[in-house]
């Protein structure tokens, strides 16, 4: 398939000019079709033809090619032009369902695609008003069975960003959305099973960025997430995931006795772990907070803190050549500051 | 597997992207093809072939996808307008220096448009945001000179708020950082001159740590190498001057090692197929990492430097000096 325009993690592999042509005739049938059907479809939607056999021409279309978002288009405008209008609230639920179930099918197949996300995100805002007694109540419905797909698209990839960013939206639109400490708890459980989860490390800095907004005392809840990622260092030093969150903890360093108690804790793994490039790269940086932060409560240990941080920078371009012009950088700017 | 890059083969690859008619395949990806043809003319350019494809049948195609009801371009004739083959008709216009082609009020306007009060941009009428589309509209505006008519603050203000604490940018408030978008919100704030908005040393420590040991680059901590993002994270470190932070040399083994010595093109990893996609990422990273006999490529637009130049739109990036050999 030379004539692909991007694609992913697909093996490269040589066809006979058999195997070739064999492929070419059992396409030809379904070339066909899809061009028929292609050109039906655009001259319909020229003609602004609004009908439901043109509705289920789109069905079929897309279901050869979902990432036609022409084709997707034309189906929400053929829905809100020519069906919505003549159908009932019952009707219209009924349908959006049916659509919700088609993109569904879709995702499993193209995780990665995004029209397919967005047609989702349109039916979801476009669910009609329920009963009298209980008009946000198909909707309430649909948000939370869209909780539970969308954790089934993560169980099935952890990391996909789009899945995630859905994640966000769907808890961002629900009428009655659940407490943040049940998020939390979600991403604990994703961190709990894979430390290297940055998407679910991130996911937590967006939620405690909210929760200690409004806490004034959260020194307890910190202390735990200092634990938590502690836990993660310890498990795998190499892994960046647990490191780079460590630093949105830390921020910018304003408490002086969490940095010393931090820099104690990484300096301990060094001693397990002495070539551990993670240790040594957060220290320099914790160091350098220390003499750039708190430089006037510090007494006789400054210059030995710059010490520790050049010989820690030279130590680390030997373990992490890739990059050591940044090490370089960084080592010149001890000494300016000292 | 190649140390050399294998420009003929790459130009006969990119050439033979339009023999494909009677492939499934090919018409299966109608909806990226004025994208593509924008992916494979910049390869081209790179490579110093600008004239092997035909630069009037490109602008009379560029020219037949224009969406006459909602002024914007689609990505094939009679497909809907929307932001991003909007920018490749603009970018293949720039470069093949035919914006009087276009009509500029219509689609200025078209693009205007698409912001949102937020200041985020959609993609099109049906209203995903996306960073991308922010980027897709501030580079249009500038390349058609007309960015003074776009609200900045407003614009500045949505990309502020998908910055996150690495450093780094996402697609919307709240997603987590990307190289992808990371070089849409630098770039973007770059055309703006707005890379105050930056934080400079989180974010080139972030975008440095993306190269693996095998010299490839991710998008993300922990994820695959994957060649595309060897143009998202060196541009992004090209307009923040950080470039050295990062071991070319292994970089560019490992784009060569993604060639395909016997078709032509460029894969995402070695041993998988090609495609113009990451043909056109790949030479772009080698230009910017000094690859010798390559042409110089503004990391701010994924467009030769020159043109950039002569619409005297360049930024102050920096890119490795050119090697002899």
């Amino acid at each position: 398939m030379a004539s692909m325009l991007a694609q992913h993690g697909v093996k490269r592999a040589r066809q006979s000019p058999e195997a070739l042509k064999a492929q070419k005739d059992k396409e030809t049938a379904k070339l066909q079709e899809y061009l028929v059907l292609t050109d039906d479809i655009f001259t319909k939607k020229k003609s602004s033809d609004w009908s439901r056999p043109a509705f289920d021409l789109t069905t079929r279309l897309l279901n050869m090619n979902a990432e036609l978002y022409t084709v997707w288009n034309y189906r929400r405008n053929i829905l809100t032009n020519g069906i919505f209008p003549a159908s009932t609230p019952e009707e219209i639920n009924g349908m959006l369902s049916e659509d919700l179930d088609m993109t569904m099918v879709f995702l499993r197949k193209r995780p990665k695609v995004y029209w397919i996300w967005n047609h989702r995100r349109w039916c979801l805002e476009h669910v009609p008003d329920g009963p009298v007694d209980d008009t946000n109540g198909w909707r309430q419905a649909y948000w939370l069975k869209e909780l539970s797909v969308i954790g089934k698209m993560l169980d099935a990839d952890s990391r996909n960003f789009l899945a995630w960013d859905y994640r966000r939206y769907v808890l961002a639109s629900m009428p009655n959305p659940p407490p943040e400490a049940n998020e939390l708890a979600y991403t604990t459980q994703k961190i709990e099973s894979n430390f290297s989860n940055f998407s679910a490390w991130h996911q937590r800095s967006k939620i405690y960025t909210r929760l200690w907004a409004d806490q004034l005392d959260h020194q307890t809840t910190k202390d735990e997430e200092f634990e938590l990622v502690k836990q993660a260092m310890y498990v795998d030093p190499n892994d960046q995931s647990a490191w780079i969150y460590h630093r949105w903890l830390i921020g910018p360093g304003d408490e002086k006795v969490v940095l010393d108690r931090e820099i104690s804790v990484i300096q301990e793994l060094l001693t397990v772990e002495p070539d551990s490039k993670w240790c040594l790269e957060s220290l320099v940086h914790y160091k350098l907070l220390l003499v750039n932060k708190h430089g006037e409560k510090l007494t006789s240990d400054r210059q030995q803190l710059l010490d520790d941080c050049r010989r820690m920078l030279r130590k680390l371009k030997g373990i992490d050549p890739q990059r050591a012009r940044r090490y370089d950088e960084l080592e010149s700017k001890c000494t300016a500051s000292s | 597997m190649s140390n050399v890059l294998l420009t003929d083969l790459h130009v006969s690859y990119i050439q033979s992207l339009d023999n494909h008619q009677d492939d499934l395949a090919y018409h299966l990806t109608s909806h990226l093809r004025l994208n593509g043809v924008y992916w494979g003319l910049t390869a081209l350019c790179v490579m110093n072939r600008q004239d092997a494809l035909p630069r009037d049948d490109m602008i009379e195609f560029v020219m037949s996808c224009w969406d006459h009801e909602a002024g914007g371009f689609g990505a094939h004739p009679e497909h809907d307008a929307h932001i991003l083959p909007t920018l490749s008709a603009i970018q293949i216009l720039a470069i093949q220096n035919a914006l009087d082609r276009l009509d500029v009020e219509r689609v200025t306007k078209y693009i205007l448009s698409l912001q949102n009060p937020s200041g985020s941009f959609s993609g099109d009428f049906f209203g995903e945001t996306d960073t991308r589309f922010t980027y897709c509209a501030v580079s249009a505006l500038s390349l058609i000179g007309k960015l003074g008519l776009l609200d900045v603050e407003k614009t500045v203000a949505h990309i502020r708020k998908c910055r996150n604490f690495d450093g780094g940018f996402g697609s919307s408030p709240g997603a987590e950082s990307h190289a992808g978008q990371v070089f849409v919100c630098c770039a973007a704030l770059a055309i703006m001159d707005r890379l105050d908005e930056v934080n400079y040393d989180m974010l080139a420590w972030w975008l440095a740590e993306r190269q693996l040991p095998n010299g490839g680059l991710n998008g993300r901590p922990e994820k695959l190498e994957d060649v595309c993002y060897s143009f998202w994270v060196l541009s992004a470190l090209s307009i923040l001057n950080k470039l050295p932070w990062i071991d070319s040399d292994m970089l560019i083994s490992f784009i060569l090692s993604a060639q395909d010595p016997e078709g032509g093109g460029i894969a995402d990893r070695p041993g998988d197929m090609v495609d113009v996609f990451h043909t056109v990422f790949g030479v772009a990273g080698l230009s910017l990492l000094g690859y010798p006999q390559l042409r110089d490529l503004d990391p701010v637009y994924c467009m030769p430097a020159d043109v950039i130049e002569r619409l005297g739109l360049r930024k102050g990036w920096k890119a490795l000096d050119r090697k002899t050999k």
